[in-house]
């Protein structure tokens, strides 16, 4: 076992690390934490009022409802891009010119901004102008707009996070697919096994820690989740669309409530440690069972 | 060969006295003093702003204004308060009607009173600070008029005439219009006969419209009390019953988009908007766009909109001299008149009025008379810390939940005049 010369040297190696984290994460944390115990709007003296804002955020039932709609629509981008991309992917996974063209039609998707994106999909999701506006009219989905209907809007907003990060998920599970030796492959196909038994028994089970990085990446990017709502619904109709990020943005930019604000970053950061806790157990009892 | 090697020689002497003919030109501007100016127009209202912005800078040599474009007015707002934190605020801005009182009691507005000529503007009253606020006490003069508006009614003057209307004059007269030129088939609606934005500013003009008022005397937010409700029952009303309005889709200013996009496409026969895009309708469009008053109920009301200019009480004293003299040009009659004649705005001196009229303007243009006949009818705000707030957080989402979701409008605004009195 390495033992260091110095008893020192372990924490001068992480120095630069937990100087980062210490600065840009931690430290930030702990000045909103402070603040969210003050009402402060940026420009007057901060004024102390202890829990009120937590009070307030939870008897209201603001956090609970930005948590309701946070989780479905990160559940909806998650499963959908986890989906398409792994089918995606095995559809994709052999050779030729016209394969490797519709490889990157797809993933074009993933490196096209947000805000373009958001553009894009305005015009196309528009009940009178757009394509798949009156596609979904004229089949009685969305008859006033996808965006326009509280009970839509969300899950309009996933559907273009989807169709953007897919590309992502599809080149990742790819990777992952084309990973697995294909003597497993051929000596399952002498067993017998049929397309959908060596799915289930090879590609799945090897495709675990692939599907458990895909997840977490869209899972990351869905909890991040701004730019498209700004662009496309500023959270509404009726804030049916307001997910975490951006009720941050509205208290403290546009509702000028610094201390609000920022008793929702202390919660939203108790949410995400929580997930981690769940993943971070869900990983460990999977490694168990192996 | 020769002649190549001359022509050369000729073209790089010709740029290097080009080069050092700029570089004093730019020395010369270098010596003029600096004023930053952030401001929150897209599109048309922006080319003329910088214009003139460009007019300023060229008609003098010690002051040299930059322009910045910051979003729209909330996304400039919030840039502003946080610079103002960061000590990076520009000089000089403008802000809506709205904030001002907060902005004011946040301290951090220069007082403009003592400047040159501050008391000899001759602004018209009603878009200056005192005829838009009613403060109990007296305030000092922190805002200058710039951008001033109020809501109107468009009307595409084909469809009207077609169908043998005149211009509604009353709540059921609008209603009535409005079935009258919503054209449906197989019960899709191909044009809607109203189109308004469902936001704060145009409930606030349908309340007045009603007998209300935004707040008591004693600051009360009273949000019209029963005034309120009808507001809202109105556009509920049109909403589900009639089905012969369309609530655009997207918050803010990105409803509003959509509603001048929906008339001009012919997808609406009447919006409510802004004076601020008569000439951005009137260039755009395929036919012939009218505006009139907004309909009355119980009375003719309407708010006044638009933005003031402010001025930064942190920012150094000859950076404010200098905003100062540009603030003033900007108030002139010549200025107020290219402003307004160039997009739709209001005139903010009363000189300019005068000579507008004595010019035959309104006679030639007669929509862009419609917002100053309505000034008559003007609703001054309250001057309240907490009017924006209300306004953002209280009222503004809960007129989306009594549209969209159609909920109990009375039960909604209670629950607004609740929030508006928390305090944190």
């Amino acid at each position: 076992m390495l033992r260091p010369r110095h008893r020192l040297h372990p924490y001068l190696f992480l120095a630069p690390t937990l100087g980062i984290l210490g600065t840009f994460f931690l430290f930030p944390l702990g000045l909103a934490a402070y603040r969210s115990l003050y009402r402060w709007d940026l420009l007057t003296p901060p004024r102390f009022v202890g829990l009120a804002h937590y009070e307030r955020l939870f008897s209201s039932g603001e956090i609970l409802r930005t948590l309701t709609i946070t989780l479905s629509y990160a559940a909806v981008v998650v499963s959908g891009s986890m989906f398409l991309g792994l089918l995606l992917a095995l559809a994709v996974n052999r050779k030729g010119k016209f394969v490797a063209f519709v490889r990157s039609c797809v993933f074009s998707a993933y490196v096209v901004s947000w805000v373009s994106v958001a553009l894009l999909w305005m015009w196309l999701l528009d009940a009178d102008a757009g394509l798949v506006g009156r596609a979904c009219k004229a089949l009685g989905i969305g008859e006033a707009g996808l965006l326009t209907s509280p009970s839509t809007a969300i899950y309009a907003l996933a559907g273009v996070t989807i169709w953007k990060i897919t590309g992502f998920s599809m080149v990742v599970f790819l990777a992952g697919r084309q990973d697995i030796p294909e003597d497993l492959y051929e000596a399952a196909s002498l067993d017998g096994a049929g397309p959908l038994a060596r799915f289930v028994h090879i590609t799945w089970p090897c495709l675990r820690p692939t599907t458990a990085f895909v997840g977490t990446t869209s899972l990351i990017v869905s909890f991040q989740a701004f730019d498209i709502v700004r662009v496309m619904t500023q959270g509404g109709p009726t804030h049916s669309t307001t997910v975490f990020v951006y009720a941050i943005y509205e208290h403290v930019l546009l509702n000028l409530r610094a201390g609000r604000a920022s008793a929702m970053v202390v919660v939203f950061f108790g949410v995400l440690l929580l997930l981690t806790l769940v993943q971070l157990w869900a990983w460990r009892m999977g490694r168990r069972s192996r | 060969m020769t002649l190549q090697r001359r022509a050369l020689l000729q073209s790089l002497t010709a740029a290097v006295f080009g080069s050092a003919l700029g570089c004093s030109r730019d020395a010369d501007r270098g010596s003029a003093q600096s004023v930053a100016l952030w401001f929150s127009y897209g599109g048309k209202n922006r080319e003329v702003l910088e214009r003139m912005v460009h007019r300023y800078n060229q008609s003098q040599q010690g002051i040299r204004v930059l322009a910045t474009f910051q979003g729209d007015y909330f996304e400039a707002l919030a840039k502003l308060r946080t610079a103002i934190v960061a000590r990076s605020a520009p000089v000089m801005s403008h802000v809506v009607g709205e904030v001002v009182p907060y902005l004011h009691e946040a301290g951090v507005l220069e007082p403009l009173d003592a400047y040159p000529d501050a008391q000899n503007l001759g602004l018209v009253p009603a878009l200056a600070q005192v005829g838009t606020y009613t403060p109990t006490e007296p305030k000092p003069l922190v805002a200058l008029p710039f951008n001033r508006s109020t809501p109107i009614l468009y009307w595409n003057g084909a469809m009207l005439e077609r169908a043998r209307l005149s211009v509604p004059e009353s709540w059921d007269e609008l209603r009535e219009a409005a079935k009258a030129l919503t054209v449906r088939s197989n019960d899709r609606v191909s044009t809607w006969g109203l189109e308004c934005p469902i936001s704060w500013w145009f409930w606030v003009a349908l309340m007045g419209q009603a007998g209300g008022e935004v707040m008591g005397a004693d600051g009360y937010p009273l949000l019209g009390e029963e005034a309120g409700v009808e507001a809202l029952q109105l556009w509920q009303r049109m909403v589900h019953e009639d089905k012969t309005m369309r609530p655009p889709p997207g918050r803010d200013y990105n409803a509003w988009q959509v509603t001048n996009q929906d008339f001009l496409a012919g997808r609406a026969a009447m919006i409510y908007t802004s004076t601020a895009f008569l000439r951005y309708l009137e260039e755009h469009a395929t036919f012939p766009v009218r505006a009139a008053p907004l309909p009355g109920f119980r009375r003719r009301a309407v708010p006044t909109g638009g933005t003031f200019f402010v001025m930064m009480k942190s920012a150094p004293d000859h950076e404010k001299q200098a905003a100062w003299d540009f603030l003033r040009w900007m108030m002139q009659p010549e200025q107020t008149i290219e402003w307004a004649t160039s997009t739709g705005y209001m005139p903010v001196a009363s000189d300019a009025v005068a000579r507008l009229e004595r010019e035959g303007f309104y006679q030639k243009s007669p929509n862009d008379r419609v917002a100053m006949d309505q000034l008559k009818y003007a609703m001054p705000w309250p001057w309240a810390e907490s009017l924006f707030r209300v306004q953002r957080e209280c009222v503004d989402p809960r007129l989306e939940e009594a549209v969209l979701n159609r909920q109990d409008a009375r039960s909604l605004l209670n629950e607004a005049r609740k929030q508006a009195l928390e305090d944190t």
